[in-house]
């Protein structure tokens, strides 16, 4: 990691920014509720992904129950953006049958192929038989599926995690550094513990020229709390207008999403659900729409793969959404 | 048992055309309905031409919304799933995904579901000439619907008079699609074959159900869901024998194949064509490997024809009498 080090603070806002968002500044912002996005864009187009053997070339303990994995797969697999995931499948025999979806935490591209990083927690069987596979071992590789963050809105990017949703969102703010763009970064968890990579972020945030604010809910390491009071805590701080991007567990995304809506702040969600396929064809992973985005359906403009008036499909639609286009109080 | 001994034809490229009704298809290896969308999804990955026919996601008259989350689990060898029939409905099929399932080249065969025989016919009536349908698989035998799903149609006076009724609205072969959870599948099949059907699917999902002990409840959005995949497999080769021969029409497998060795096995048992299914989830290119692995079995095998090996194994011991060996 090199690049110009800065301060970064793990308790409250430590930096001084250009500009600083007044109260009125945020009722203005509220008062001008951003315009709808188009329904799921960039899925209009014909499907691109497709399945590769990959390799696994690094695994690692993470430390709070958790692994990182590298896969190297070979070219012309597309580079997956923050935000977008793959359908991992062990190779035969295996525990499991259905591949398993997960969200890409770093993407680097080579000659020939590109390394694909995730971090996830081996909580069941297939995690479980992933967990213990050494580098050198074959896992195919189905995507990139779904669409990612839209860190282009204009506005001062807001990146909250929870938990393992640290990893996706450092890669986002790792494409928004090449951008030029910093961000305000934002990681809870119950525990210090459970700052999963908490070091690793420091270094890459620092690195970016990012700020990253911790919350715990045992108060055990930066705001006494959740992310959602830190956010409230911090936001008057942050130069308006904010964009919300956020991965983590769903009650934390209910509770970012419902923040944002009362204070008409753009809030970008990256959900989870069950999956079979990953690409829209089997219908197992819907999630229920807003009562808003219902009334706004058009069905003949939507393509067979996204949802129906009734449901989203989270693996075409999402897996990040425009916060206020799912039903908070029915998601599971 | 010809087929197995081989005859010196090793090496060349067996015939694997087979008839269904007026239809020809090229090979024996179909997409089973509800995994391959309507055609077109998976096109950039698997050329459906290639195959012996795409059996489109089932079409209903309105469009349905599906059932509540959540709608899939996994199981020890499959998968449990609660779709609920969504799809476009009639009049958007028709507008929007005919002209491409045209434009595939591919023979595509649309699946069609109803509440009541009434329902079909409307359905039928209006896709029943349509250029580019080359058969319709009628589903009697959703698991996951609250009306008109496999408990309703599993009545064989239901069956025989419903396809009399739909068997006049059309020249393309009709494919009635049977549900495993029965008493008597080849009592539903002789049905079927009487009403006029061309072929028969055997087998639909089976019923299944799986608990969360920690939530305490149902993995699933509802109680049940149909059970697929590799776990289903004895099971439905089980069933397709019974009913291959219960009956002279053609009879397509399907339950669990994801490999070449998988769909010669329903063959030789009494099927003449074979679906792949949850496989198609797991790896979407799935139906050509099977068969691609196929084809090479029977070449290496010497077999001539698809026709040939079919019933090799059927063998007139019924699967009831089968244990007092």
């Amino acid at each position: 990691m090199k690049g110009a080090r800065a301060t970064i603070s793990t308790t409250a806002p430590g930096r001084a920014h250009a500009r600083v968002a007044t109260p009125a500044a945020q009722r203005g912002q509220a008062a001008a509720a951003h315009a709808p996005a188009p329904l799921a864009q960039g899925v209009h187009a014909a499907p691109r992904w497709r399945q590769e053997r990959g390799t696994v070339t690094r695994h690692l303990d993470y430390g709070a129950d958790h692994r990182w994995l590298d896969l190297e797969v070979p070219a012309p697999f597309e580079a997956p953006a923050p935000g977008q995931f793959v359908e991992l499948l062990l190779a035969p025999p295996a525990p499991v049958l259905l591949p398993r979806p997960m969200s890409v935490a770093a993407v680097s591209a080579r000659a020939g192929h590109l390394t694909l990083g995730f971090l996830y927690a081996a909580v069941g069987s297939g995690t479980r038989a992933l967990a213990a596979l050494p580098p050198g071992a074959a896992v195919d590789v189905l995507g990139p599926l779904g669409h990612g963050f839209p860190l282009a809105r204009p506005g001062t990017p807001v990146l909250i995690a929870g938990g393992r949703g640290v990893a996706p969102l450092l890669f986002a703010a790792e494409a928004l550094a090449r951008a030029g763009r910093r961000c305000e970064f934002l990681f809870g968890a119950r525990d210090r513990a459970r700052l999963v990579g908490l070091d690793r972020a420091r270094e890459q945030l620092t690195a970016m020229n990012g700020a990253l604010y911790l919350a715990t809910d045992d108060g055990s390491e930066g705001h006494a709390g959740d992310v959602v009071g830190l956010l409230d805590a911090l936001s008057t701080r942050i130069a308006a207008p904010l964009v919300i991007h956020s991965c983590g567990p769903h009650a934390m995304l209910a509770a970012v999403a419902r923040w944002a809506e009362r204070k008409g702040v753009e809030a970008y969600v990256a959900m989870e659900s069950v999956m079979a396929c990953g690409t829209g064809v089997c219908r197992g992973c819907p999630l229920p729409r807003s009562a808003a985005r219902r009334a706004a359906f058009r069905e003949a403009e939507t393509p067979s793969l996204l949802g129906n008036r009734e449901f989203a499909m989270c693996c075409t639609e999402g897996p990040v959404f425009d916060a206020r286009d799912l039903d908070w109080e029915r998601v599971e | 048992m010809s087929a197995r001994r081989g005859n010196g034809g090793a090496g060349t490229a067996p015939d694997l055309s087979v008839r269904i009704g007026r239809v020809t298809l090229a090979n024996p290896i179909l997409t089973a309905s509800g995994t391959f969308g309507y055609g077109d999804e998976y096109a950039h990955v698997v050329d459906p031409a290639r195959l012996g026919a795409v059996i489109t996601k089932t079409v209903t008259l309105a469009p349905r919304a599906g059932n509540p989350p959540r709608r899939i689990a996994e199981t020890a060898g499959g998968m449990l799933n609660s779709i609920g029939l969504e799809n476009l409905g009639l009049a958007r099929f028709r507008s929007e995904k005919l002209q491409k399932l045209r434009a595939l080249s591919a023979t595509v065969i649309a699946s069609l579901g109803g509440e009541t025989p009434r329902e079909l016919e409307e359905l039928l009536a209006a896709l029943g000439a349509e250029r580019g349908i080359a058969g319709f698989e009628i589903n009697f035998s959703c698991p996951n619907v609250a009306k008109g799903g496999a408990r309703y149609w599993a009545v064989p006076r239901r069956l025989e008079n419903t396809l009399r009724r739909l068997r006049p609205l059309t020249r393309a072969p009709l494919i009635a699609k049977l549900s495993p959870d029965v008493t008597s599948v080849a009592d539903l099949a002789r049905a079927c074959e009487q009403g006029g059907a061309d072929a028969l699917t055997a087998v639909n999902t089976f019923v299944g159900m799986a608990v969360d002990l920690e939530a305490m409840g149902s993995r699933l959005g509802r109680a049940t869901g149909g059970l697929s995949g590799p776990a289903i497999k004895p099971l439905a080769l089980a069933r397709c024998h019974e009913t291959a021969a219960a009956v002279k029409i053609p009879v397509i497998g399907s339950g669990g194949v994801v490999s070449g060795r998988d769909a010669l096995e329903f063959i030789a048992v009494g099927a003449a064509a074979v679906q792949v299914g949850t496989a198609t989830f797991v790896r979407p290119r799935a139906p050509l490997e099977v068969l691609e692995e196929m084809r090479a079995l029977l070449t290496a095998r010497g077999v001539r024809s698809i026709a040939e090996w079919r019933g090799c194994l059927a063998g007139a011991e019924p699967a009831a009498a089968a244990s007092h060996a």
